[in-house]
């Protein structure tokens, strides 16, 4: 479908929304949107032979092509890209792990700003996403409205008055929108309140994952905030919903940093500088304990302990020292013990020289 | 079903306490006790206290406003059933049997969607919390929806952020003038008629 000999997943510019400059970027590093659709006159993507998948893929790309999304977009036959550029759209939120690892006819199309990603043969034939930077999901909804409703006018979409969009799993019919906003939540975790916080939000449906989707680990104590139900309401009542529950959270964190910062500052204090020091001077690092002092890092520079450094480097830290960037940044698979000094040589160069 | 909150609103959300994957106790309440409760579920000041110890101190709350006598509302009439389909349904276009796509969680086509019609709602009702499980929301260019509901919708919206506000303030007398305009509103016939 595509050459893709000119594209270099690595050269390509990091998303836009990991500037840190969002609503709330204290806390929230993004919000996304996302929408499930499925062609008509096709079977859902698993029930569906090559043949059909290649059709699907097909009549997906002409559509984009001919709506005209962005003024630039890179569509790739994902049969064609290498596992480790798969990884590397994983890492950047622009594709799923599903998506990565499975067989057959697939695709994805992202804008240069790595915003919206449309991605073609996962679960549903089509999954839409648009990514904002910050807290914004009014913003990351209409944009994603628009080009869910251009995509409607070139494909016929599978659709019931009485369900709504139909998708292959019933957890997502309805809407089939699932609105996700990645928050940060270092002080609540250090103050030990975060399980109660998640109880809160899952007895009020919605669902807490950690950092790269469901069943993930949350790193650096970020975590996904979610809404489960996508049927029986409208997408402002589902935009509404995580409207209620993320500032309770964010208020919640923000109470717990003043908290640490006038009543235990030399105990932040130690942590902040403790984490700076050990990312400034590391010979191996694991994503696990990057990823663990990043965050109180980051902690550090929003309760101003730590002025030389900014979120744009620490947010992009936490892209950039992900595996499979890397092993294309070295043009080598690595071990673990060399991955875990290149990784320590790069967090040192990026704080280094401070600010970018 | 209504709310165990106010005892008055037809219940909209389900407050679920879960320990270690298990759900160990259920609460239904409306949409506007619900901003009153999540308040108190927030409170760093407060544990976290079992949602009907929650509602008992909420209902307290709102109990104790003078001048608060909100007329019982009858539920709203429920849509009719859909059909069983026939007896053991396959879809004809995909091969989806009920029992494989019971034994599998996905759907094999569009078009099991009618086919299993019949047997869909409560698994539908379970998943997304919502009685009876039907779509609301927008739809392709093809098929308009009426905006008269869209702007009442609008409406009840508005006045939600404002009962959220008086909440917040504490304003506790604003707060049950506004949840009362919203019962008002929402008892109202709807314009249009959804779908
Ligand atoms: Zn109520
Ligand atoms: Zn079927």
């Amino acid at each position: 479908m595509n050459d893709l000999s000119g594209f270099d997943c690595l050269a390509h510019p990091l998303g836009e929304w990991l500037k840190g400059t969002g609503p709330e970027s204290d806390v929230v590093i993004s919000t996304r949107v996302r929408l499930a659709r499925n062609v008509s006159g096709f079977p859902f993507t698993a029930r569906a032979d090559a043949r059909q998948r290649s059709e699907v893929l097909r009549l997906a790309t002409e559509a984009l092509r001919s709506v005209h999304l962005e003024k630039s977009v890179v569509t790739l036959d994902l049969q064609q890209v290498a596992e480790m550029d798969r990884d590397i759209l994983v890492e950047r939120h622009l594709i799923s792990r599903e998506l990565a690892g499975a067989e057959g006819p697939r695709g994805v199309t992202f804008g240069r700003g790595e915003m919206l990603s449309i991605m073609v043969n996962e679960e549903d034939h089509l999954r839409l996403q648009w990514i904002k930077s910050g807290f914004d999901p009014d913003r990351a909804f209409s944009a994603l409205r628009r080009v869910d409703a251009a995509m409607e006018t070139a494909l016929p979409i599978a659709f019931s008055p009485l369900y709504g969009y139909l998708t292959a799993c019933p957890t997502n019919v309805g809407t089939g929108m699932r609105v996700s906003v990645m928050v940060h939540l270092p002080a609540l975790t250090l103050m030990e309140h975060v399980d109660k916080v998640f109880k809160a939000a899952q007895r009020m449906n919605h669902a807490v994952r950690g950092l790269y989707g469901e069943g993930t680990r949350a790193f650096g104590d970020m975590y996904q905030l979610s809404n489960q139900a996508t049927l029986g309401r409208s997408e402002e009542e589902i935009v509404a919903g995580i409207k209620a529950i993320v500032p309770q959270v964010l208020e919640y964190e923000r109470r717990m940093r003043g908290e640490l910062y006038t009543e235990k500052r030399e105990f932040v204090e130690d942590k902040v500088l403790r984490s700076l020091a050990l990312l400034r001077n590391a010979r191996r690092l694991s994503v696990q304990e990057m990823m663990s002092h990043l965050s109180l890092v980051r902690l550090g520079v929003d309760l101003k302990i730590v002025t030389d450094v900014s979120m744009d480097t620490l947010n992009r830290l936490f892209i950039l020292g992900q595996p499979s960037h890397l092993q294309r940044e070295a043009h080598a698979v690595l071990n673990p013990t060399e991955r875990e000094a290149r990784r320590a040589e790069l967090v040192r160069a990026k704080l280094a020289t401070a600010t970018n | 079903m209504d709310c165990q909150c106010c005892q008055k609103k037809p219940a909209r959300i389900r407050i679920c306490d879960v320990l270690e994957n298990a759900v160990t106790e259920q609460a239904n309440i409306c949409p506007d006790c619900w901003i009153f409760v999540k308040r108190y579920m927030f409170d760093p000041a407060r544990p976290l206290a079992p949602t009907l110890q929650v509602l008992a101190e909420v209902r307290g709350l709102i109990d104790n406003i003078p001048g608060k006598a909100l007329a019982t509302v009858p539920p709203p009439g429920e849509i009719t059933p859909v059909e069983p389909a026939q007896p053991v349904p396959v879809c004809p276009e995909c091969g989806m049997t009920l029992a494989e796509f019971k034994h599998k969680g996905r759907f094999g086509c569009a078009r099991d969607y009618e086919v299993f019609a019949g047997h869909l709602d409560p698994l539908l009702e379970r998943i997304h919390d919502v009685t009876p499980p039907r779509h609301k929301g927008r739809r392709p260019a093809h098929a308009p929806a009426g905006d008269a509901l869209v702007q009442r919708s609008r409406d009840l919206a508005g006045l939600r952020q404002q009962l959220q506000a008086a909440v917040a303030e504490e304003n506790y007398e604003l707060a049950a003038k506004l949840r009362d305009q919203i019962q008002t509103l929402e008892r109202a016939p709807a314009p249009g008629g959804a779908a």
